[in-house]
Formats: structure tokens, sequence, C-alpha cells
């Protein structure tokens, strides 16, 4: 009935390895021959923050910075979802105790794991019952308002591992170059990006229109579904659908960005969470990231297609749904 | 629908003979409008394009790169010309002073230039069709006292309504228009044909839009007018 979904979200400044997972801008975990989505049904999360120091930051400094960051995503007007603090705890994250843990462990052997979140999940429903955020003491961390050189944003990360608790995947709406065997992040316009920006920044501590759609798409409020709308549609190379292919569409009122891929074999796509108005539509091969750090490997990802603009504004209509978009991709 | 065109075109008969009757007394010996007169007019009206803001598809850029933008893609918007049809209907409070309200549709093509793709996605102009129709009321002053050639200025407002995507998205705003134009006027006494021209400039908020500002739009129409 229930086992341990484990998923390593990994943000490293260099390069991302990650354990297969079902993640997807949604995360998933399969049930029979289908997907089901992870989500807390019981709100708010109560989560309890490990009582011990790493790479520089205290306990109570730990606890004040999570604080923030759930503060950060609970703000968001279009989603339904809470949490509260449960108390500090001896207990570490990754023990199997019943309780969401946050904290430091150090992890020398996972040198390009800046933090990751595991689950416990129902496999049947997709509840999440259990959630656990270790961020690598291995590392080191700051909280000061500003950033600290040299030093990665605690905010920044919780913020990120967060989204995976609630439930949300990773997006692909970032750019990277591979540098020295890694990969390096050279702009990012999501908090969901899986990798990291470089130390001392703390870009990452405000949610993007990206996040703001995801997590709003897991748990909406009436707002959203009153006042935000989506694309849907396919893409096709050829006769055959295009699974992975990534899609971002992008409000030309606002220049807001919103991801999304399409997620099955005929290459259907959805773009929820979008803001009424015109929207120019974008679709590129997933390569700016490993493919793991999204899907599971076994799916079978078709990266090899040229990126493109689709030939037509999209208008996102008000609580609803725009037509079926085609888009048809060349191979490289 | 045949029935239907039928039906319009026995209404709009009883209307014209129900407003010559009427307008019998106001034109009978007189050779320019007259307090009491009735205009309708109908023809094409064009409105000028617009180019709107300019936006860039921007990432936040990891500041380790030492770079301090970074642009995805930029995108360079336009809503195009177009030519539209309107139909108006005027009464003469006196001479000179008339009001009128009216209706224009017109179907603008917004278009957007999609560029300098980072990696290198080919530039293409993408484009969608806004549905606009504009419901005016206006206030128009006629000047001198040909029975001919009567040059008019008008101001007045109207709402905006803009529709998208089959209905899916309408968009509401209103506007503002100023025009000059001139009626050129053939026979004599009631029941006069004529031709009317203007120009002038419409001043917008709401509707569709990309800028919360106002915006001027440039308008002209050439309408086949009737005075009764």
């Amino acid at each position: 009935m229930r086992r341990l979904l484990t998923l390593l979200t990994v943000l490293a400044c260099v390069a991302v390895s990650s354990e297969p997972a079902a993640a997807y801008l949604k995360l998933g975990t399969r049930v029979g021959t289908g997907t089901v989505n992870l989500r807390w049904d019981k709100l708010p999360v109560r989560y309890f923050i490990t009582n011990a120091a790493g790479g520089g930051v205290s306990a109570t400094q730990l606890r004040d910075t999570v604080d923030r960051a759930f503060d950060t995503w609970t703000s968001v007007e279009t989603a339904s979802i809470s949490a509260v603090f449960g108390g500090m705890t001896q207990a570490r994250p990754n023990d199997d105790d019943g309780l969401t843990v946050i904290g430091f462990v150090n992890q020398p052997g996972q040198d390009r794991t800046l933090g990751a979140t595991s689950f416990l999940v129902d496999t049947v429903t997709g509840e999440i019952t259990e959630a656990e955020i270790f961020l690598n003491s291995f590392f080191s961390w700051s909280v000061a308002a500003g950033g600290e050189a040299n030093r990665f944003d605690v905010e920044s990360i919780a913020l990120h591992e967060i989204g995976h608790l609630f439930g949300l995947g990773h997006s692909a709406l970032g750019e990277t170059e591979l540098r020295n065997g890694g990969r390096r992040v050279l702009a990012a316009e999501a908090v969901m990006f899986p990798v990291a920006f470089s130390a001392g920044s703390i870009a990452g501590r405000t949610l993007r229109a990206d996040d703001i759609a995801g997590i709003s798409d897991i748990y909406p409020s009436s707002l959203y579904r009153s006042d935000r709308g989506s694309i849907s549609g396919r893409v096709t190379k050829g006769s055959q659908g295009v699974l992975g292919a990534h899609l971002v569409a992008f409000n030309l009122r606002t220049g807001k960005l919103v991801g999304g891929f399409s997620l099955s074999q005929d290459g259907r796509f959805v773009i929820a969470g979008l803001e009424t108005g015109p929207h120019a539509i974008r679709v590129e091969p997933l390569d700016d990231g490993d493919v793991e750090s999204f899907f599971d490997l076994t799916l079978g990802v078709d990266a090899n297609f040229r990126v493109k603009f689709h030939d037509r504004i999209v208008v996102v209509p008000r609580g609803g749904g725009t037509g079926d978009i085609q888009i048809s991709v060349e191979p490289k | 629908m045949s029935h239907r065109c039928f039906r319009y075109g026995l209404l709009w008969v009883l209307v014209l003979l129900g407003a010559r009757d009427a307008a019998a007394q106001v034109w009978v010996g007189r050779s320019g409008p007259r307090a009491g007169a009735v205009e309708i007019s109908a023809g094409g009206m064009w409105s000028a394009g617009q180019d709107l803001a300019e936006r860039a598809a921007a990432l936040t850029p990891n500041p380790g790169t030492g770079s301090s933008a970074f642009d995805l893609f930029r995108s360079e918007p336009t809503l195009e010309p177009v030519i539209g049809a309107q139909a108006l209907v005027g009464y003469y409070i006196t001479r000179a002073f008339a009001i009128e309200g009216g209706m224009q549709y017109s179907r603008p093509t917004l278009s957007v230039r999609l560029e300098n793709d980072f990696e290198g996605a080919p530039s293409l102009t993408a484009t969608t069709d806004i549905t606009q129709y504009l419901f005016t009321g206006s206030a128009l002053y006629h000047f001198g006292r040909s029975p001919r050639v009567t040059p008019f200025v008008a101001a007045g407002a109207g709402h905006l309504r803009d529709v998208h995507n089959g209905n899916e998205l309408i968009e509401t705003g209103v506007e503002y228009h100023a025009k000059f134009g001139v009626k050129w006027w053939t026979g004599r006494g009631r029941g006069r044909l004529g031709l009317r021209a203007e120009g002038g400039v419409s001043l917008r908020t709401g509707g569709f839009n990309f800028d919360e500002d106002r915006r001027l739009v440039p308008t002209a129409a050439i309408s086949l007018a009737y005075l009764f």
C-alpha cells in the first residue's frame, strides 16, 4: 500500500546528478499504468527543524530562514496551501519517524548536492504523508540578508526544496552551459530550476511566474480557478508525438514566462496557471539539465529536434483553456 | 437565411418610409439640415496601426557569470492598421448641432516579431486576429450654411469591446474621440443622399492593450449618408 519514494533533488553549482524520479512540473508516482500527482491532502503541513547547526548556520537561524521560505510559498494568492512550525527536534531528516523534518546533514559523498527532499507517499492516492529536507552541511551556508560570498544562501535552497515538499517537480526554465565536466547555470526564471545559482547569490529567494503557476496548479484557490487559464495542444515531429518537449508560454503584456512539458507519447501538453491575454509559445528540446532531473529515463524523452516558435499568438481566456495548439518540430 | 434577410429588408423600408413622413414637415422648401432631421450613414473606417511595448523574455542571470541581463528572446508586438465598417444614426437638435450614435466593427491583426533567440530559434512573426466593436456617442457641430457642403467637428465617447479567440476572452474599455469632417449632399429638399468623410483621433483605455497608459489612435472614415 505504501512505499518510500525517495526523490533526491539536487542543487549544485557545477553539476547535477539525481536519482531517477517521476519529476514533472508536478511530481508524480506511478500507480498501475497511470500517474498520480503528489500532494498534501491534510494541511497545514506540520514541519520540524533538526536542532543541529551546519555549514556555519545555527539551528535557530535555520528555523527562521525556513519559516520565511514557507511564508513565501504560502503567500501565493492563487494557491491554497499552509504550513506550521511544529518545533525543534533531535530527529534528523530521512529518519522514518512520521515527522516532516528539515535540517542539516553532512553528506560529503554528495559533493554536488546542496539539498534534497524525500517523501513518504501513499502510492494509491498520491497523498504525501511525510517529507524530509536535508541541506548538505558539507557546503558553507549563509543566512545574511544580502548573501555572503562563497556561501550558499539557505533561504534560496530551502525555497526550492520546499517547492518539492509541496509536490512541485523541476522547471526547465533556464539556460546552462557545460563547464569543467559539470553544468553551470547562466540564467533561470524559476526557483524550481534544478541547477543552483553560484554561491553568494540570493536571487533564488523570489518565486517566479513559473513557480507560482505550478504550485497553484496543485493547490488551486478559487482565484486561480476563476482568473487563470491554460494552453493545451500537441507537439509532433513528422507524424509522431514528441514526449518531453519543453514549452514556454511568454505573456506578451507582462513578459512573464511559464513552462511546461509534453507529457505523453502522442506529444500532448498543458501549460496551466497562465494569466489572461496573448502569449507567444516557444518549444525546445530538454537540453539545459540532465534529463533524469525531470523525467524517468525509461520514458524515452525525445530531445532530437530544433527549437522553434509557434507561428500563432495564443490568447489565454479567463478561467478556461485555449484550444488545441498544434506545433510541428523538425529533427536536428 | 433568405427569410431573415427579407424581414430585415422590410423593416428597413418601413423605417425609411416612416422617417420620410416625419421629416417632410422639416424639409419642405428648405435646402439644408434643420432641427429634427435624422441622418443615417454607413461605410468604411480605417484605424491606424500601433507599435506596442517591446518586451524581452528575460531570465534572471546567474551573478556568478558576471552578466547583468539575460534575454531568452525578444518580442516586438504591433497592432496592424485595419479597415472596418461603421454605421451611424444622428439627430439634428438645431441646424448646426446634432447628436449621433454609432458602431464600428473591425478585425485588426495583432502580430509579434519574435527574434534574437538565445538558442537560435528562427525568427518569425506570430499573429492573431481580434474582433473589435466600438459603440460610440458623439456631439456634432456643423459649420456654414451651404446646402451642399457641410464641414463639421465632433467629439464623444465610446465603449470598446475586443473579442479574442471566438469569444473566449473579452476585454472592454473606454474610448474618447475627436474628429472633423465634411458632408457633401446631393439633391434638394427631403430625402437627400450624401457622402460623409471624416478623420480624427481616438483615445483609448482598456480593451486590448499592452500598457496601462492611454493610447491615441488616428482614425478615418468615409460613408454614404442619407438625410431625411
